[in-house]
């Protein structure tokens, strides 16, 4: 479970932003402070840049400014690999003393080597890429080996005193009954939490085959998550966990989590890259947000059940009027 | 506009675009070969009025006044602002780095792995006088 000051955190700067009337505010921020990475996933359409491209890197004082203007609770670093980034210590260092809760998403690959770089604190939490058992997780970041050394750095850094959290996607193809396996041996690793999602269906993905259609996509959760067993533990709101199963319908929120990066504010969302603005302001005010969501008719959209847009749709429904959060604890409880 | 489109050895990845060259001759052709170069994950070598340069398109504002793309240039930190009017050809000179072939290299390691496996199973059951 996350720590009560960070759900109270949340749920404070989420009815403050629904009494100040705020159609869109940003729940996380997707901070990807450089896009070079040393894995090459399947199902990954984020790296895929010239060299020259992939070698810059926005400096701390740019993920500061990013952060402060956004305004948002949470950050989330993705990438690319965020610990390849020389001065990603005092990135976060620098989050943590403006009381951001931090996400850092990593393979794991380096986290061992460079967990004391670090200091645990409630407000930082490793998110390891495990994307199934060993051999599924392998296969899904095409490199043999990457899953054992990803749960020698959780064990270790769960033993210093770090928040960790697994971060999981799940494609076509996925067997319910591994998955429900992994999800017993990450939560024997002592991790705090589980994330899950399934993957966007990225364009420039090498593997264009494993994208979940939207029915694959509820069909398969519901297998992997009827009749949860009590020891997983998921660092996700129960109200985004019923939608991925089918039981609740909810519109994207693709401003909920606003990506920024070497290019500048994504448009539309950290998924899509319809284009780039200077300003989080801009970023608002200019992108047409009736082009996004499954109820346009953009086909980008139509499969898309991700975790970065509708998490922040499940926490809005939350904290957005009584029977949301009746239904949250109904959920919460198992009723 | 380009002569010709290469194929992918995946039929499920997009065709890449890599080697072909844009020249516009209308304002359509333009905003179409922009765009197709945003959407392209290489470098691109553009041909200005006065200037050739080489570099990564990452933004296009067609509703901007002038339109305008954005692009990293090869060796340059900040980016560089210019018009659409002054676009005259786009070529793909840059690899695509969507192009899959790591993945390929990837699968085609792991049926080499497995047919191996599978090579050495029968050699054994062989040897030991099970087939």
């Amino acid at each position: 479970m996350v720590p009560i000051s960070q759900a109270w955190t949340v749920a404070s700067y989420v009815i403050s932003q629904k009494l100040k009337g705020r159609k869109r505010y940003p729940l996380v921020l997707m901070l990807e402070p450089l896009f070079r990475c040393n894995l090459a996933c399947a199902g990954c359409g984020k790296i895929q840049y010239p060299d020259h491209v992939l070698n810059k890197r926005l400096t701390p004082q740019q993920c500061f400014d990013a952060v402060e203007e956004c305004g948002a609770p949470m950050v989330s670093i993705p990438g690319g690999e965020p610990l390849i980034h020389n001065e990603i210590d005092q990135i976060v260092a620098g989050l943590v003393e403006r009381k951001k809760y931090i996400y850092l998403c990593t393979n794991a690959l380096l986290l061992k080597r460079k967990l004391d770089l670090f200091k645990p604190s409630k407000y930082l939490t490793f998110s390891v890429h495990m994307d199934g058992l060993k051999e599924d997780h392998d296969t899904a970041v095409c490199r043999d080996g990457t899953f054992d050394i990803a749960v020698e750095a959780i064990k270790e850094a769960v033993k210093r005193g770090f928040r960790v959290t697994t971060n999981t996607t799940l494609f076509s193809g996925a067997n319910p009954a591994h998955v429900r396996e992994f999800f017993d041996e990450m939560m024997t690793l002592g991790v705090e939490g589980m994330m899950l999602s399934p993957g966007y269906t990225y364009e420039k993905a090498p593997d264009q085959e494993k994208f979940l259609h939207r029915d694959q996509t509820k069909a398969l959760f519901k297998q992997i998550l009827q009749n949860p067993k009590k020891s997983w533990r998921f660092n996700l709101s129960p109200l985004f966990l019923k939608f991925l199963q089918g039981d609740l319908d909810f519109e994207c929120t693709p401003w909920g989590s606003p990506a920024y990066n070497v290019f500048g504010w994504q448009k539309p969302c950290y998924l899509l890259q319809d284009g780039y603005v200077s300003t989080f302001k801009e970023y608002l005010e200019s992108t047409d947000w009736d082009n996004y969501g499954n109820k346009s008719d953009n086909p980008k959209c139509q499969d898309c059940m991700v975790h970065c847009g509708f998490e922040p749709s499940a926490v809005d429904a939350t904290f957005g009027s009584f029977s949301g959060f009746l239904q949250t604890a109904k959920a919460t409880m198992g009723v | 506009m380009p002569a010709d489109i290469k194929s992918s050895p995946n039929p499920h990845r997009h065709a890449s675009l890599e080697g072909n060259v844009f020249t516009f001759q209308s304002e359509a052709d333009r905003i179409e070969g922009i765009d197709k170069a945003f959407d392209y994950r290489g470098d691109v070598s553009i041909t200005l009025r006065n200037e050739q340069v080489e570099g990564y398109i990452f933004n296009r504002e067609p509703k901007a006044t002038p339109p305008r793309i954005q692009v990293f240039i090869k060796g340059s930190e900040e980016p560089r602002i210019i018009p659409y009017a002054d676009v005259m050809a786009i070529a793909f000179t840059g690899k695509d780095t969507a192009d899959g072939k790591s993945w390929d290299a990837w699968v085609n390691k792991k049926e080499h792995e497995r047919q191996a496996e599978a090579d050495r199973i029968k050699a054994e059951s062989e040897a030991q006088g099970h087939l």
